[in-house]
């Protein structure tokens, strides 16, 4: 599922999304099971064998992936500065 | 844990969190009266546990997130009353565990910690016992999906935000809780964290989780405040918030710090109707 927008905001303008440390992926795929929006993908025959493909599809404040993480491999941006910044655009776009 | 338990720890080779969730187990079981329940061994020889696992009331110690021993539980159709996740606690005690299996000094400073909290989890849950008297009101709009229904209230006093949570709002207070959506995908929830009382919650901050053999959900409060009071039936009753995540199964109270601000993200039924149907939509596409 693409969300095309949160809170009023058009999702590409919102920076939410799952960063991958890969020194700490072991592949487990866990995330990649769970997500039900398709925002991972397995590339098997490539060094990086998962990347962040669609980051819009990830629902903005969901970490439920990395809650699932067994090496803690996932993270995401800080919740209060993402909350801040939707407030801001909401601003900027209503004033123009 | 004055009462005595059934102990499921994780047991797992595969990192040094496994390791600790084990001597966790160990410790307890030699220190007091609990049942030892080795989660290898249960896989083959299932018999063995029966009299165990359905006498005492379950504790379960994961290792890490990949949670192998809650899934076992929930394979076997365990009740969970109490579960601990070894790599959180370290986290949130900003404690490295070593990237070997051999127990250190962290380590060992760690399961000291768990030991000392687990003892004294009886006491804690009593101290969060608040009540508040406001009379919760529910109408509800319906949508079929399939073979099931969905739920959504109608009164103008709750908000949602878009993550399929929402609050009541009466005075300076919010009753928090998950939408029918959130139940419905999760299906049978097997353990309810609560968030700690009197914690300072952000807006969109993480009010408890809830979990299922299928997933955890991080409850996403719509507002910002402060815990005041917790739905302690769900510690023993998870299941409620199955049966009706608005009225009996609700997550939590909060005492609001600044609801208006809050507001500027936060939806009405209207609006959040037409997004749970749309997700629907999505699911079924």
């Amino acid at each position: 599922m693409s969300e095309t927008t949160f809170m009023g905001v058009e999702r590409d303008k919102i920076d939410w999304k799952p960063v991958i440390d890969y020194t700490k992926c072991d592949y487990c795929l866990e995330c990649t099971k769970f997500c039900p929006h398709q925002v991972f993908e397995v590339r098997e025959s490539e060094e990086l064998r998962l990347i962040v493909l669609n980051p819009n599809n990830c629902v903005v404040f969901c970490r439920a992936c990395s809650k699932l993480c067994g090496p803690d491999a996932l993270s995401f941006p800080d919740k209060n500065a993402t909350t801040q910044r939707i407030k801001e655009i909401r601003k900027e776009e209503n004033n123009d | 844990m004055i009462e005595k338990h059934a102990i499921l720890p994780c047991n797992g080779l595969d990192k040094c969190a496994g390791v600790i969730s084990r001597e966790i187990a160990i410790q307890l079981c030699e220190n007091a009266d609990h049942e030892l329940i080795c989660p290898v061994l249960y896989r083959t020889a299932e018999a063995k546990y029966h009299k165990i696992a359905a006498g005492y009331p379950l504790l379960v110690i994961d290792g890490c997130p990949t949670r192998c021993a809650s899934k076992l539980a929930a394979d076997k159709n365990l009740k969970i009353s109490k579960k601990i996740t070894v790599t959180e606690i370290a986290k949130s005690h900003h404690v490295e565990i070593n990237s070997r299996l051999k127990l250190g000094e962290n380590e060992h400073a760690l399961i000291e910690l768990i030991l000392n909290e687990l003892n004294h989890t009886d006491q804690k849950v009593e101290s969060s016992s608040l009540v508040t008297k406001v009379l919760y009101d529910f109408k509800y709009a319906t949508v079929q999906n399939g073979k099931f229904l969905f739920r959504v209230p109608t009164n103008p006093e709750i908000y949602f935000n878009e993550n399929d949570c929402w609050a009541y709002v009466v005075g300076n207070r919010a009753r928090i809780g998950v939408t029918d959506f959130v139940q419905q995908n999760l299906s049978d929830i097997l353990y309810f964290t609560p968030p700690e009382p009197g914690a300072a919650i952000d807006q969109f901050g993480e009010v408890g989780e809830i979990e299922s053999s299928k997933s955890v959900f991080e409850i996403i409060s719509p507002v910002s405040g402060k815990v005041i009071s917790i739905n302690e039936s769900l510690i023993e009753k998870p299941e409620l918030i199955n049966e009706n995540p608005y009225e009996a199964g609700w997550i939590a109270e909060l005492e609001l710090t600044d609801f208006k601000s809050d507001q500027e993200l936060l939806i009405g039924f209207d609006k959040y109707f037409e997004i749970m149907k749309k997700k629907l939509e999505d699911l079924n596409a």
